[in-house]
């Protein structure tokens, strides 16, 4: 199986004024198509630094990461943006939509400034949300929307460009056990049909049984690898 | 592209009225001000434009001595007075016929201006600068120290053409009369007396009085108060010749010591002392006004109002600025969420900029509208107390100041935004829990 996403040795310090932070170092690991990964660690353990680090958001201090075959560090910023556009998808724990835009707007947004034309983007954007359930509410802004409703506006902001790359931060973390397994398994489909990996970032609440492996992100390293790995069934 | 940025921040001002509406607002009540006070000031200047052209401004010249006589040596001031010219005045004096026209009475008397004694020259020079287009009229003037051979006190002579416009501004002029009559043309034979020089000897309308051995009828008394061609005694020019000739080595031939002039309007008065100027030739020239052109200190009033319109755009532009900032700081999550989903940092930046040109530019043609609006309404006439007939426009150079000052200051608003969208980490901001 080919490699989507590999990290070697990554390593992110942060210096503030009279101190530097050290959040992980030496932190090595493979991601392949099809494959549900989950990073576990407590809270302050650095799981939202390093996503924002894969997702090119953010610089790692040392290490590499190749991202389909890119090497992020040597990427300039506005390519890094193109690489997320194109290929990448992010799921907040908050959702983090714009609240001033509707639900059909706040999906759009990603397929902006790309050159695809307002029709298309449009119908793109109207068929993600019809598949999740939302084509009554399109013009409805955020706050008019249950939590679990906002969630799969955010789900579907995540799936509306096809992205190789689904990277989750706590996203079960705000909404009831129900409603989180309904997120995971909108998300699932995409992963298990072989065109995207996802990475997950959890401090626990994420139901490890979606997991094909588990790392644990401890004392400032990836310290365990365990994980489903003997059944890659889609659990019940 | 750029149709969607455009769509998108028109989206975001629509969703956000109030805010919108206050920086709009505030470009508006910039734009009115601006131009209200721009068409006041125009109309104002254009008024007293119209005053001062009428008005005029005057001014005296003349080209002093060569040399100050004391710097002679007592011989040679004694071969000056039998006519004979020292070495170094002959070098200096190669085109002047003033050397050989000195007084008899050299320490006592000669031509003079104030206490200066002054060099003669042509009628023609005259006659050249009053064909000068920045000046009005000018007049030759003969201004000469007597002694009188009685007393012993001395006395300034000026002998003038009562026809020159120049003369009565600078010189002396029939409202300047006390008593008596003012010379004509046909006065010859007569003068008139400064009021305090007529006090001092006692000397009314009808006496007489002998200048340079010839007696003449005192016909007025004047006050001429501090016009700079001011002299004792005024008499006609043909008359101030034949006298001043009698102490003089030899005979004046159309000639004068003091140019009067009148210069076209008083906008024109400092480029008429330079024509002058240049015609003359000379560094040694001397040009005085009584007053300052009155257009510098008008000029002085229209730069403050300038100044003023400058702030007003700047707090405009300042106000915009700091509501764009906190702005783009209340969407910093929104932009940040923008950024992780691809939006390069330039798309972001034009978003920002988009937002503020927009409404610098509504708010500025609503300003325009509405100024020009009160201008239509407005009683600027009475309000001025200006009566002239003056059209309100807002000209294209006020519409196209208008036009700059929008982009410039929505520039200017949407710059420091930008600057922060550049420089925050959406990592950081996405991290964070709201
Ligand atoms: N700009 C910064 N300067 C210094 N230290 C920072 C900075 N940003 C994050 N940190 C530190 O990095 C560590 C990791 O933070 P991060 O938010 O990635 O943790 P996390 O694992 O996502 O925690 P949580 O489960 O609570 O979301 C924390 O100790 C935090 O204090
Ligand atoms: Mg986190």
């Amino acid at each position: 199986m080919n490699v989507l996403l590999k990290v070697e040795g990554l390593e992110k310090t942060f210096s503030t004024r009279n101190s530097v932070t050290e959040v992980f170092k030496n932190v090595s690991f493979e991601i392949s198509p099809g494959e549900v990964v989950v990073i576990k660690g407590r809270s302050g353990e650095g799981k939202s630094t390093m996503l924002g680090i894969l997702s090119g958001l953010d610089r790692q201090t040392a290490g590499s990461v190749v991202f389909a075959g890119e090497r992020l560090e040597s990427m300039t910023v506005s390519e890094l943006a193109e690489l997320r556009a194109q290929k990448i998808g992010m799921i907040f724990q908050s959702f983090n939509l714009i609240g001033s835009w509707t639900a059909l707007e706040n999906v759009e947004a990603v397929l902006m400034h790309r050159g695809i034309s307002p029709v298309q983007r449009r119908q793109k954007a109207q068929a993600v949300l019809h598949e999740l359930g939302l084509g009554e509410r399109l013009d409805n802004y955020p706050t008019e929307l249950s939590v679990g409703q906002q969630q799969r506006v955010a789900v579907a902001r995540t799936l509306v460009n096809d992205p190789l790359l689904i990277l989750a931060d706590e996203p079960t973390g705000d909404v009831d056990a129900e409603t989180a397994r309904e997120v995971v398994e909108l998300l699932l489909p995409r992963v298990r049909n072989g065109s995207a990996a996802l990475l997950v970032a959890t401090h626990g609440a994420f139901d490890l049984n979606y997991a094909d492996r588990v790392l644990t992100l401890a004392n400032r390293c990836l310290v365990a690898e365990n994980g489903r790995s003997q059944d890659k069934g889609v659990p019940a | 592209m750029t149709s969607d940025i455009l769509s998108c921040a028109l989206r975001e001002l629509r969703r956000k009225k109030l805010r919108s509406l206050a920086v709009a607002f505030s470009y508006l009540i910039t734009v009115a001000v601006m131009l209200l006070t721009a068409n006041l000031l125009l109309f104002s200047r254009y008024a007293e434009n119209e005053v001062l052209a009428a008005t005029g401004t005057h001014f005296v010249t003349y080209l002093p001595n060569c040399g100050d006589i004391t710097t002679l040596s007592e011989q040679e001031v004694a071969e000056l007075a039998r006519g004979i010219i020292p070495a170094k005045c002959q070098e200096l004096c190669k085109n002047c016929t003033g050397c050989n026209k000195k007084a008899i009475d050299i320490l006592n008397e000669g031509f003079m201006i104030n206490t200066n004694t002054t060099r003669l020259v042509t009628l023609e020079l005259v006659d050249r600068i009053r064909r000068l287009a920045t000046v009005a009229d000018a007049s030759g003037y003969l201004l000469f120290r007597f002694r009188d051979p009685q007393s012993g006190r001395l006395f300034a002579v000026g002998g003038f053409d009562p026809k020159s416009t120049a003369v009565a501004t600078t010189c002396c002029s029939h409202s300047d009369l006390i008593a008596g009559a003012f010379l004509g043309s046909d006065s010859s034979g007569q003068v008139m007396l400064e009021q305090g020089y007529a006090a001092n000897l006692g000397l009314k309308p009808g006496d007489q009085v002998v200048i340079a051995s010839e007696s003449f009828a005192v016909a007025g008394i004047i006050n001429p108060g501090v016009r700079p061609g001011r002299a004792d005694v005024y008499m006609l020019f043909a008359d101030a010749e034949r006298v001043m000739n009698r102490r003089i080595r030899n005979p004046l031939f159309q000639e004068a010591n003091i140019i009067l002039i009148e210069a076209a309007s008083s906008k024109l008065h400092e480029q008429a002392m330079q024509d002058v100027k240049g015609l003359v030739q000379s560094d040694a020239l001397v040009s005085y006004g009584c007053y300052v052109p009155a257009s510098q200190a008008l000029g002085l009033n229209e730069k403050t109002i300038w100044l003023f319109l400058a702030l007003v755009g700047g707090a405009a532009a300042l106000f915009a600025a700091k509501t764009q900032i906190s702005s783009v700081i209340e969407r910093r999550r929104q932009l940040a969420v923008l950024k992780a989903v691809g939006w390069k940092n330039s798309v972001v930046i034009a978003q920002v900029f988009a937002e503020a040109l927009l409404l610098a530019v509504s708010g500025c043609i609503a300003g325009a509208l509405f100024a020009w609006g009160a201008l239509q309404v407005l009683p600027v006439t009475s309000l001025l107390g200006i009566s002239a007939d003056v059209p309100l426009i807002l000209n294209w150079q006020l519409l196209l100041a208008i036009v700059v000052f929008a982009v410039s200051s929505g520039s200017f608003a949407g710059l420091l935004p930008a600057l922060m969208v550049v420089r925050q980490n959406p990592a950081e901001v996405l991290r964070r829990i709201q």
